[in-house]
């Protein structure tokens, strides 16, 4: 099964899924041998295509809108499989770092966190701004942990 | 509209039960796109356990 490997297309920034389906259509259509399309949400204005070979991609793309070019080279599975397998939310948080919520109805405070559940991703802080440390749980996307000189200003 | 994905199979769902695995635990709180074409012939469908041809998200929440 190694006989395809990951190619990546330059998309307009925003019209990577658009471009997959697309060029997914195009494929199933016209019989271009495209095995999978890919879309990490990390990687801003690509999309991944596994085929046997660029050349493939290259005519495939042709008249779909938003999709630029084949960039050239390839990538091997192995190094696009960490895109497979997304990083939790809390990888990174720990309990008792100062986090800020930067999204949900405390946007913009500051609070310490208190516990990580690592499997719902949610985290549960304290506002240092609340009267009374009334402990909040949050999404732990919602968060960002602020550096050692951040904390200190 | 925000499309929802499959808590089982992550696959992404048009009505209000999954056609793949019949689930009805669906999420529009997902991320990461996938589309697989040939299933049996690819190395991604392979290493996320896919046997379908679709749409799919890489995380569900
Ligand atoms: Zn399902």
């Amino acid at each position: 099964m190694s006989d395809t490997s990951i190619y990546v297309v330059k998309t307009t920034a925003n019209q990577e899924r658009s471009v997959a389906n697309l060029i997914a259509q195009i494929a199933r259509k016209d019989g271009y041998d495209i095995r999978s399309l890919l879309v990490p949400d990390v990687l801003k204005g690509y999309v991944l295509v596994e085929s046997p070979a660029p050349e493939i991609i290259e005519q495939a793309i042709q008249g779909i809108p938003h999709a630029r070019t084949v960039i050239k080279g390839s990538s091997t599975f192995d190094e696009v499989e960490h895109f497979l397998t997304p990083r939790p939310a809390v990888v990174g948080i720990d309990e008792g770092a100062i986090v800020e919520l930067i999204s949900g109805p405390f946007k913009g405070e500051m609070a310490r966190v208190k516990r990580v559940d690592a499997a719902k991703e949610e985290i549960t802080v304290e506002l240092f701004e609340a009267m009374v440390p009334i402990p909040v749980t949050v999404r732990a996307d919602h968060v960002r942990v602020l550096s050692k000189d951040e904390v200190q200003r | 509209m925000t499309e929802q994905a499959c808590r089982e199979c992550h696959r992404i769902v048009e009505g209000v039960v999954c056609p793949t695995c019949g689930s009805s635990s669906l999420s529009k709180d997902w991320s990461g796109y996938v589309v697989i074409i040939d299933p049996k012939r690819s190395m991604v469908a392979e290493k996320l356990g896919i046997t379908l041809p679709g749409r799919y998200a890489l995380k569900v929440r």
